[in-house]
């Protein structure tokens, strides 16, 4: 077994059952525990409804905020729609998807593809960049630079293996297919876990602010 | 400047100015240090308790926004600890680090794995997270307004507090007041002999009668320590007001208490054994309403503590400043002219933790206020610095101090001449700030503003006629 075919065939399907597993095993874990009612009177009948606009609103931060968080926002929105239409737009990707689920899609041209990819490398770079140029801010922990490692490794393997660039092309596929495997693999052990837990998150704060009145 | 009116009160003062309140229970602050009880209990039991508390105070709630974090550094900003030092360690994500650790090896689906990475926690990993859960951590909530997951920090901070306590770790000051209420069930030695000494002083030097202990009351009013123990203005606006509006109320010297070191200490049995009474003695007077004295934390304590059932209980439990904010808006309060530009501070415990925004504001327009706002408000308003019992630390002044300069800052950009605040808390920390910084604003409590500002008539005279028989 070469070392494409292993990439290609038990390293990124144990690495997309592990991810699988483990999403399922900590979300249901932590959801799974007992909520701790809230007895104090609502400030008014049905105002805690309105508590879960926050799941959307705080998609933005408030005008308040915006010195602060603009470079990080703008950043970080480039970084994941660039990356997302990455994943799901390529060609080799939607075969790939193809092959597991028998889904597919129409593929974005090659070279919007190398763009976006570009882009999304960039953008994580910017955003390291921030970090190790403010450390105060962002109080940075081994778990944050090990993240960034893994989630930039697919995106330089893969446009360096589209660009025929560094290593023999299925060495640069292979080395690509096995970091996104690690990537994948790594998930649920991560703070990628966002992914999931920022609707839970905002919508629990929501509730618990509009209980009282408030809007967050 | 205010056009108080001149009644027997105003012209010769009865009670020490809040300048000299300010200064006399400083003084007082400093003596609880050493009033402050050793820990009792081995290092291994405190680890344990810690740890113990933090597992059974964990719901679905507390695991989502420990998990939620992503070390994105928006909150950083948005703490006027951080803002005042620059330091990292006051980063509000810092304040959370110690309680995920535990949570992570003991609680989390995945604590298999974290037990496996990582150290065990110590009791020292508590010891130096102390300044973060006590001495930098207002529990204002200002981070969750801009977290990207919402995360709402204070409420894992005071989960953190409560740990402190199972660790005998409670700052010495925070520590010395609630051993004093949980053993003697008073605050700086405010009894029920001081609350009816109090009222005597009232009766006697101001002709203001307080119905104390009535057996049955539409509206039970709280008062608190500070009030009783030093700025006994508070009470006497207090009673000014209610008998000025003809109320029907009391005050039960088996439940007056404001304050609550169960709440800031974060040991929440004594936090039940302070409401308790209060609730049992609104449903013994069949009060109707609930008025809670100018004292921030206290709201959370008795309207929001999600531990307290309200929703059943007969009677509506609200702030001083929404009591007066309903009867402004009614077009019950009839005040004279406040003149000069002023703002109001919403304490986090009224405001952004409490949602208790118009009703203030309400108020100062009853007086046509030509009120102004910071540029950070409401809901985005600065902490003044010293809120969640910060106000008392020693060990907090420099934060307390440093932080304070943002107040200052905002208030001087509102261009307001005074500020209006309705928290005994704040208004300390603003009396120290403004003595120690020279500031030129004047800082006004709302109950004694509105108190000064009554239109004393006939009709009101008849009201207190009637409040003194009743």
């Amino acid at each position: 077994m070469s070392l494409l075919e292993f990439a290609r065939g038990p390293a990124i399907h144990a690495a997309l059952i592990i991810m699988a597993a483990g999403i399922a095993l900590r979300i249901i874990g932590v959801l799974a525990l007992t909520r701790g009612a809230d007895l104090s009177r609502p400030r008014d009948a049905f105002g805690n409804f309105k508590g879960y606009r926050t799941v959307f609103s705080r998609a933005w931060p408030s005008g308040e905020f915006t010195t602060t968080t603009r470079y990080q926002t703008v950043v970080a929105y480039i970084f994941h729609i660039a990356t997302l239409l990455v994943v799901v737009g390529i060609v080799p990707h939607i075969e790939f998807i193809t092959s597991l689920t028998g889904l597919a899609w129409p593929a974005l041209p090659n070279f919007v593809g190398v763009a976006l990819g570009t882009v999304a490398l960039a953008s994580l770079i910017a955003l390291i960049t921030r970090r190790l140029a403010k450390p105060a801010v962002y109080n940075s922990t081994v778990g944050d630079y090990v993240t960034w490692i893994i989630v930039a490794l697919p995106l330089l393997t893969g446009l360096m293996a589209f660009a025929h660039v560094g290593l023999r092309y299925e060495t640069m596929l292979a080395l690509h297919i096995l970091s996104s495997a690690l990537l994948f693999a790594y998930m649920p052990f991560s703070k990628l876990m966002h992914a999931f837990w920022f609707i839970f998150s905002r919508a629990q704060s929501g509730l618990a602010y509009a209980h009282k009145g408030v809007r967050i | 400047m205010s056009t108080a009116n001149t009644t027997a009160a105003t012209a010769t003062p009865i009670f020490p100015s809040f300048e000299q309140v300010y200064q006399g229970l400083a003084g007082q602050i400093g003596m609880l240090r050493e009033m402050a009880p050793q820990p009792t209990k081995s290092d291994e039991k405190r680890l344990q308790g810690a740890v113990e508390t933090l597992i059974e105070e964990t719901n679905a709630d507390e695991a989502v926004w420990l998990e939620s974090c992503i070390h994105c550094g928006q909150c950083t900003n948005a703490c006027h600890y951080f803002q005042a030092t620059g330091e990292a360690k006051y980063a509000p994500m810092r304040k959370m680090d110690l309680y995920r650790r535990v949570y992570q090896r003991e609680i989390s689906p995945m604590r298999w794995w974290h037990r496996l990475i990582t150290q065990p926690v110590k009791l020292s990993d508590f010891e130096q997270a102390k300044e973060l859960i006590y001495d930098s951590c207002s529990e204002c909530g200002r981070c969750t307004m801009v977290c990207p997951m919402g995360i709402d920090t204070a409420s894992l901070v005071h989960h953190m507090r409560s740990a402190m306590v199972a660790a005998e770790l409670v700052p010495p000051e925070l520590a010395a007041l609630r051993m004093e209420q949980k053993q003697m069930g008073t605050v700086f030695g405010s009894s029920p002999d001081s609350l009816r000494k109090m009222v005597e002083t009232i009766r006697e030097k101001a002709g203001i009668e307080v119905p104390l202990d009535k057996e049955q009351a539409e509206v039970m009013v709280l008062s608190s320590a500070v009030d009783l123990v030093a700025n006994g203005n508070g009470l006497l606006a207090t009673a000014k007001i209610m008998n000025h509006l003809g109320v029907d109320w009391t005050i039960c010297s088996d439940g007056f208490e404001s304050a609550n070191f169960g709440l800031l200490s974060g040991d929440m049995s004594l936090w039940k054994k302070q409401v308790d009474p209060i609730i049992a003695a609104a449903q013994r007077v069949q009060a109707k309403i609930l008025v809670i004295a100018e004292c921030g934390h206290a709201y959370p304590a008795l309207r929001w503590n999600p531990m307290l059932s309200s929703g059943g209980l007969p009677f509506e439990m609200m702030y001083m400043s929404e009591f007066l904010g309903k009867q402004a808006k009614a077009g019950n309060l009839h005040l004279t002219p406040f003149d000069g530009k002023v703002t109001f501070h919403d304490p986090c415990k009224t405001g952004r933790r409490g949602g208790a925004f118009d009703e203030p504001r309400a108020v100062l327009a009853a007086m046509d206020a030509d009120l102004v706002e910071m540029p950070a408000n409401k809901e985005y308003n600065w902490c003044c610095g010293g809120g969640a019992g910060i106000f008392l630390l020693e060990d907090a002044t420099r934060l307390r101090d440093e932080s304070f300069k943002i107040k200052i800052r905002e208030v001087n950009e509102s261009g307001a001449e005074s500020v209006v605040v309705s928290c005994a808390s704040c208004r300390l920390n603003f009396e120290s700030g403004r003595q120690k910084n020279h500031w030129d604003k004047q800082v006004h409590s709302l109950v004694e503003l509105v108190a000064d500002h009554l239109i004393e008539d006939e009709s009101t005279a008849n009201a207190q006629a009637r409040g003194a028989v009743a």
